[in-house]
């Protein structure tokens, strides 16, 4: 047995394993350094030296236990943490997404205006003299042509087969796109622009509609702005992701890139009053929910663990049915209590007879909250609580009861303050998780009710992390760099709590 | 009997009221299940019919891909459990075990890591997978396995953190022997730790099976077609649209899905306390 880990079989075992995982992460390293993402290359380079280093020599041995454990943390962990450290340095938000020069790029094919009278023809796409090119039908002056980037071949309709409407359908020389050629002739078509004349070109609008345009912006290169010809109004750099008319920050291109703005995105939380009053609300309600979460699990768990401290009749039998919510997967119960507040068809209204909007009005709303968390959360301090009742030495109980206090005094000066110095960790662990509790309030209430037409940003019921997550992944604005922003106040603060937890309960003394 | 009383009956009144609070949404979900109207409304008490419509539903209904929802959700879940541990305990064991340069340092940062709520960065998360879907389709967004190495990662700081514990627990004078005798570190791991460490790291690796199996706004986010959703997202979907009230169905696919995890949850009940009072929180 002890000569499998040093014999020649594992050993060869061994190299095809890594030969095997380094040569996939060959290609991959190939294909993400073509795709230009030279971070992640760089991170697949090295990791595929440190595997084979790790493994195939005896260069340290504690690399090879805790290489892979680390290199997922560094992937999927790190990174991201500092990448959000990067985000939120910036205005990366709906309409400033992409790079620089693609949205120059983007600015320089979208600036264009038709001509006064709006003219447009209709057109077939295909390819003449191996370019894109259409086949232009002017019917208005019974012309005809073909036009590719740079020339335009007047034609003459006796060669041309037309329709019932007068539109060319081939010409000698025109070539029509196959069915697999159309599937992809958006992208090329879309962007170009085909001869008409004097500064004007015809742009696509779609296959079948050719219109009549002129470039307004153009774009200078030496001073890094745009010009309108028509106007004369240039659009510079305003250093926030945007090309913009200086003086009128509210005139600006789109689209924008995204671009360092440093502190901003923090500055913001404290100064857009559209932004801080619902933080202030939001927080407020994250530290009440998260301490209300707490108290009421605690308190009916330990109530649970008082009671079942006895011998008692089925206490077994009990047990299990008190931890069945949390032996439930929570996803689902929180789903199903959704289904019970429901106005019409829940049971909750059902039961009691009414007719509650339980999550259109906030009250009620949070008050869903708090008792769906309180049936999710009450098996788990029953369970620890009554494992810490367990561990109060006996005798103390016994002295104070021989001292003449009653059990109510035993409890209050004795079993209470012990178990909240033995819990302490755990409750402070528990309020740093419900500070966070994501699947709850988006499951259950959504953050919601809130006043969406009024544009208020957040909802009576959303935390701290869920009003994050729509400020992300909202319908409307997309903004990753706020997101990003906030995520690490969120985490500043719990950790923060997790430390003073952790301290509390000496982890941090036990290290050698 | 007043003696009785004071002592006693409180204790049978609190009990029997959590219980009843308890049971009741799960009471509910059982009988909705077998009712084919597809509320979850109480009329009575006592089912009035039990219909199989809900369940033949999940298995016969060509829209409803609950089976698949159902093998991805083990596939996902499962992988991650076993590969978590697997991984997840090997780092543990050097972290406590092996001494190396930076060991301390390793274990503060580890410490600081594993706080940090994996969803605070999932917009982060979210950019770089779809950065790697342009040239690794394969593991990128939208897929089983970038979704699973996002769950590996995002899980192992907690995951070697919490292992690091079980590892410190056990008796040093164990593996100093096997060094005597000659034993290599890969040995000692092998031989003698591994045997020990079993019954823990199976607990451990259900608890990962179960928060996975129960992860939803990951696999919301980056499960977007139909046939590669997990149960999780699948079922929310299913009563999530504006005029979808398939309760019943809903109750019925919960019902399946729970029941395997309530039964190994309480039969392993007391290996998982054990767990828990280690600092774990259920996710």
């Amino acid at each position: 047995m002890t000569s499998f880990f040093t014999g020649k079989v594992s050993f060869v075992l061994k190299l095809v394993v890594v030969l095997l995982l380094s040569s996939v992460l060959v290609t991959l390293t190939q294909s993400a350094f073509a795709q230009k993402e030279y971070f992640i290359a760089g991170f697949l380079a090295i990791t595929i030296l440190l595997l084979v280093l790790t493994y195939l020599t005896k260069i340290s041995i504690p690399l090879k236990f805790f290489l892979p454990g680390i290199l997922l943390l560094i992937a999927f962990v790190l990174s991201p943490i500092l990448f959000t450290v990067t985000m939120s340095s910036y205005n990366y938000k709906t309409g400033n997404i992409i790079s620089k020069s693609e949205a120059i790029e983007q600015i320089k094919n979208r600036g264009f205006e038709s001509d006064a009278d709006g003219t447009s023809f209709d057109i077939k796409i295909g390819r003449y003299d191996n370019q894109e090119a259409i086949l232009v039908s002017d019917s208005i002056n019974g012309a005809y042509f073909i036009s590719t980037e740079n020339n335009r071949i007047p034609l003459i309709a006796q060669d041309l087969t037309v329709n019932e409407y007068g539109v060319a359908e081939s010409a000698p020389d025109f070539q029509t796109l196959s069915d697999a050629e159309m599937a992809n002739a958006d992208e090329i078509y879309s962007l170009k622009r085909f001869k008409y004349q004097d500064e004007y070109f015809i742009a696509l609008e779609g296959f079948e509609v050719g219109i009549v345009s002129r470039q307004v912006l153009a774009f200078d290169e030496v001073n890094d702005q745009f010009k309108n010809i028509i106007s004369g109004e240039i659009y510079t750099d305003n250093g926030r992701g945007n090309f913009a008319i200086e003086g009128s920050p509210d005139q600006y291109l789109e689209p924008g890139w995204r671009a360092p703005i440093w502190f901003e995105n923090y500055t913001k939380l404290f100064t857009e009053e559209r932004l801080r009053a619902p933080l202030v609300s939001v927080f407020i309600w994250t530290i009440t929910f998260a301490s209300l979460s707490v108290l009421t699990t605690f308190a009916l768990g330990l109530l649970l663990a008082l009671a079942l401290n006895k011998p008692i009749r089925g206490r077994r039998v009990y047990r299990s049915i008190l931890i069945l919510p949390y032996a439930m997967p929570s996803i689902m119960s929180i789903l199903i209590w959704g289904g019970m507040f429901n106005t019409e068809f829940g049971a909750i209204n059902n039961l009691l007879g009414t007719d509650i909007a339980w999550f259109q009005s906030p009250t009620f709303a949070k008050f869903a909250i708090i008792l769906v968390n309180l049936w999710l959360g009450f098996p788990y301090f029953y369970l620890i609580s009554s494992g810490a009742l367990q561990a109060i030495p006996s005798e103390l109980l016994e002295a104070a009861s021989i001292d003449g206090a009653n059990p109510r005094q035993i409890f209050r000066q004795i079993t209470l303050p012990l178990l909240l110095q033995i819990l302490s960790p755990l409750l402070i662990a528990s309020f740093a998780f419900n500070f966070n509790n994501f699947n709850l309030i988006y499951l259950l209430t959504g953050g919601g009710p809130r006043a969406e037409l009024d544009g208020e940003l957040a909802g009576a019921t959303d935390i701290l992390i869920s009003f994050t997550y729509k400020i992300a992944f909202g319908s409307s604005v997309q903004d990753l760099g706020l997101a990003s922003a906030i995520s690490l106040v969120i985490f500043v603060l719990v950790a923060s709590i997790s430390m003073y937890g952790l301290r509390k309960s000496k982890v941090l003394e036990s290290f050698q | 009997m007043s003696i009785w009383l004071r002592t006693n009956a409180w204790r049978h009144a609190v009990i029997i009221s959590v219980c009843l609070f308890s049971l009741f949404p799960l009471y509910l979900v059982v009988i909705s299940s077998f009712n084919s109207t597809g509320s979850l409304r109480l009329d009575s008490f006592i089912p009035r019919e039990i219909s199989f419509a809900n369940y033949k539903m999940l298995f016969n209904d060509p829209t409803i891909p609950y089976m698949t929802w159902v093998k991805n959700s083990l596939i996902v879940a499962g992988a991650t459990a076993v590969l978590s541990v697997t991984i997840g305990s090997a780092s543990a064991f050097a972290f406590s075990r092996l001494n190396f340069k930076g060991r301390k340092t390793g274990i503060q940062l580890l410490l600081l890591v594993q706080m940090f709520p994996a969803i605070l960065a999932i917009s982060a998360v979210y950019v770089i997978m779809e950065r790697v879907y342009t040239f690794a389709p394969s593991i990128g967004l939208g897929t089983q396995a970038g979704l699973l190495l996002i769950y590996l990662g995002g899980a192992m700081g907690v995951n070697i953190w919490l292992l690091k514990g079980f590892v410190d627990s056990i008796p040093k004078e164990l593996d100093e022997a096997a060094k005597i005798d000659g034993a290599s570190a890969v040995q000692t791991y092998w031989l003698i730790f591994m045997p020990l460490a079993a019954p823990v790291l199976a607990v451990v690796a259900l608890l990962s099976f179960i928060g996975t199996f129960n992860e939803f706004i990951l696999a919301r986010l980056f499960l977007v077609d139909m046939e590669s959703r997990t149960v999780a997202v699948g079922l929310q979907q299913f009563i999530g649209g504006q005029y979808s009230e398939n309760w019943g169905p809903f109750a019925a696919g919960s019902i399946i899905a729970s029941v395997p995890i309530v039964i190994i949850f309480l039969s392993l009940q007391r290996y998982i306390v054990n767990g828990l009072t280690a600092g774990s929180v259920k996710g």
